[in-house]
């Protein structure tokens, strides 16, 4: 039992890791009241850039950059067209995803199912380690960084100039830019940084997680992410745990599988789904002071609207 | 930032302006897309020949690409209706998944006598999708959820449970493959004896009409386009908005269960991992290029249709990524909601007044 526990632990930062990445890039993207439906496919992008780039002879590190770089460039036309050309975010967003899982699977071609070496490790999981290292395998400086992430992004949000600018934007545009706040500038720039986090999480799960690439490796995880957002009420805090909560649903499955457990594999899968669902329900039940949704999310902000 | 000159809405774009905006965006996507191709590797000779003269002006082609409309042609006037009353249905895979549970579970536990099979089947397909709607319906119309996000997590949920079934109960028990039995011959569609070409055409062909009708000659057509414009202002006018909401919506949410029966029945002839793969796309572009207008909306399901053929095609001889697909209906998707905001806006100076 207990080695089954430190199994399943030792490789939940892998499965915890992209979401939770992904997850805050549309908390600051969506506090700023853009919808962004696009992370599965920006995430497809970013996997496919940073194992590309590595199998080209780049150094990992390099490769998740270009994974980053990648998807702020797709996120960037996002952002012109819902920012800029007041395009329907809904829309966008799901052309967004097209464009990626479409390019990635169209260009990706030559680089699938070819290992690298990518970003190890603090630990091994080899055969004679013990409990520490087996725990460490799967931790690295990105596991790191994104933890150390969640506080900033909270502190930002919730104690800086800039987060309160953003959060404005997002509830009230009209107010804060009354206020001098450049709605635009603001809008982009969290669409932008959505987009190099949620390309952070795709490069994540190629060149740190499984070292391969396949076509469709997001496998949905982009769309558990806008799920758990909702789950997490856009609050980086909240967001951790709900990727440990979702990640750990995730890898539960193939940790019951190496055991020989007979689990309904698929029915178990639905997990996040279906707590996610329960969280909308729950949250309107508790009435609209339950809703934490930015009040301005998803519409389009025009000067002379304003009220 | 770029407010020093003012946005403002037109009221009205005028019909040359809109068709211009219109035609630039569909142009400049398709061209986009076609230099992606390119850059994937297709030759740009096989580009002309799969997409434009395979697909549209050979029987065969012709006869694959309409195989390929039915469905669609269900999906896109699904949500032709759903966009009138600005009702974001993300979830049209889930109802399709749930159309083809349904109709594979009648087909499959031989329910009823084989006269009535086909029909039941059918049935139970459009009551399914409609059932799988009802929740985000529910939701969105009692405490104001997004229906964005619940359509979504029960599209997800939908695929899991075909493949819980798939990999369970349902494992082909001769070959051991995650596919259903094949269904027996009561259970399919005829074929009309051209390709692929199946009596389902009629299915979609009825159902796209019906809509039509429902949309641009009913009242609830009426009270539909109402509720997209204003509902609030709908409600004032004493229109019954709820109920005209739940009966469309749950009609859309039939229609793509509809679609998935029709895949199953049509051309599947069983139920396997791959069946529903590709229709939130292809129902978002088609209602979106159609203007949400349902005539429009079988035309183009017939072109998307052509872009699912070539698609294949170019899968097979240049062994190019069927992602291809999905790459064309994006990028046209982008473009042409970018080249919405021109006829959408225009920008004027600030006037200022001057002091006395």
């Amino acid at each position: 039992m207990s080695g089954f526990l430190i199994g399943w632990l030792a490789i939940l930062p892998s499965y915890a890791t992209p979401l939770l990445l992904a997850s805050l890039g549309l908390i600051l993207c969506e506090r700023a009241g853009v919808l962004n439906l696009g992370p599965e496919g920006l995430m497809a992008v970013g996997a496919m850039t940073g194992a590309a780039t590595v199998l080209l002879g780049a150094d990992p590190w390099v490769g998740l950059a270009a994974g980053i770089g990648a998807a702020m460039a797709l996120s960037l036309v996002f952002g012109l067209a819902v920012v800029v050309f007041r395009a329907d975010q809904t829309l966008a967003g799901l052309a967004v995803v097209a464009i990626g899982l479409g390019v990635t699977g169209a260009i990706g071609r030559p680089f699938v199912q070819q290992t690298f070496d990518g970003i190890a490790g603090f630990g091994t999981a080899a055969g004679a380690a013990g409990t520490a290292e087996r725990l460490l395998a799967h931790l690295n400086p990105v596991v790191c960084g994104a933890l150390l992430l969640v506080m900033a992004l909270w502190w930002g949000l919730t104690r800086s100039r800039l987060g309160l600018r953003l959060r404005a934007v997002g509830e009230d545009p009209a107010t804060a830019d009354v206020a001098g706040v450049d709605v635009q500038a603001v809008q982009l720039a969290a669409v932008l940084a959505c987009g190099a986090l949620c390309g952070l999480a795709g490069a994540y799960l190629s060149v740190a997680a499984s070292h391969v690439w396949v076509e469709g490796m997001v496998a949905g995880r982009g769309w558990i992410a806008v799920a758990l957002v909702i789950f997490a009420r856009w609050e980086p805090r909240r967001a951790l745990l709900g990727a440990v909560i979702f990640g750990g649903a995730d890898a539960l499955v193939p940790r019951l599988q190496a055991i020989g457990a007979d689990v309904p594999t698929y029915l178990m899968m639905m997990l996040p789904y279906l707590l996610t669902l329960a969280v909308l329900v729950g949250a309107s039940l508790v009435g609209r002071a339950g809703s934490a949704e930015p009040e301005r999310l998803g519409r389009v902000y025009l000067r002379q609207d304003k009220h | 930032m770029l407010d020093s000159a003012i946005l403002v809405r037109r009221q009205e774009p005028g019909f040359a302006r809109n068709a211009l905006c219109y035609a630039g965006g569909l142009a400049a996507g398709l061209a986009l897309s076609v230099l992606l191709l390119v850059w994937a590797g297709v030759p740009p000779q096989a580009i002309v020949n799969e997409l434009v003269v395979e697909a549209f002006f050979t029987a065969d082609g012709i006869a694959q690409t309409t195989t390929a409309a039915i469905p669609l042609i269900l999906v896109g006037v699904a949500t032709v209706i759903t966009m009138r009353l600005q009702f974001w249905n993300i979830g049209i895979e889930g109802q399709l998944w749930l159309g083809a549970i349904a109709a594979a579970w009648i087909a499959l536990g031989d329910v009823g006598p084989e006269a009535t099979r086909l029909p039941l089947m059918l049935l139970a397909a459009f009551l399914a999708g409609a059932a799988w709607m009802a929740l985000p319906l529910l939701l969105k119309l009692r405490w104001g959820v997004s229906e964005v996000i619940s359509t979504l997590l029960l599209g997800s949920v939908a695929f899991l449970l075909v493949q819980h079934l798939l990999f369970g109960v349902w494992r082909d028990p001769a070959t051991g493959f995650p596919i259903s039995a094949a269904f027996d011959p009561a259970e399919r569609f005829a074929p009309l004896g051209w390709g692929q070409l199946h009596a389902g055409l009629w299915v979609a062909l009825a159902a796209g009409l019906l809509v039509w009708l429902l949309l641009d000659r009913t009242r609830l057509g009426f009270y539909a386009k109402a509720i997209g414009l204003n509902r609030t202002a709908a409600r004032a006018a004493g229109m019954p908005v709820y109920r005209s909401i739940a009966l469309l919506v749950l009609g859309a949410g039939g229609l793509c269960g509809l679609a998935g029966a029709v895949i199953l029945a049509g051309t599947e002839h069983r139920l396997n991992q791959s069946v529903g793969v590709g229709y939130l796309f292809s129902g978002i572009v088609i209602a979106f290029l159609a203007r949400s207008s349902p005539l429009a909306a079988m035309l183009i399901a017939f072109v998307v249709g052509g872009v699912f053929t070539a698609g294949g095609v170019l899968k097979v001889f240049y062994s190019v990524s069927e992602a291809v697909v999905v790459l064309i209906q994006g990028t046209v998707l982008m473009t042409v909601l970018i080249s919405h905001f021109f006829s959408a806006y225009r920008l004027t100076r600030p006037t200022w007044k001057t002091a006395p």
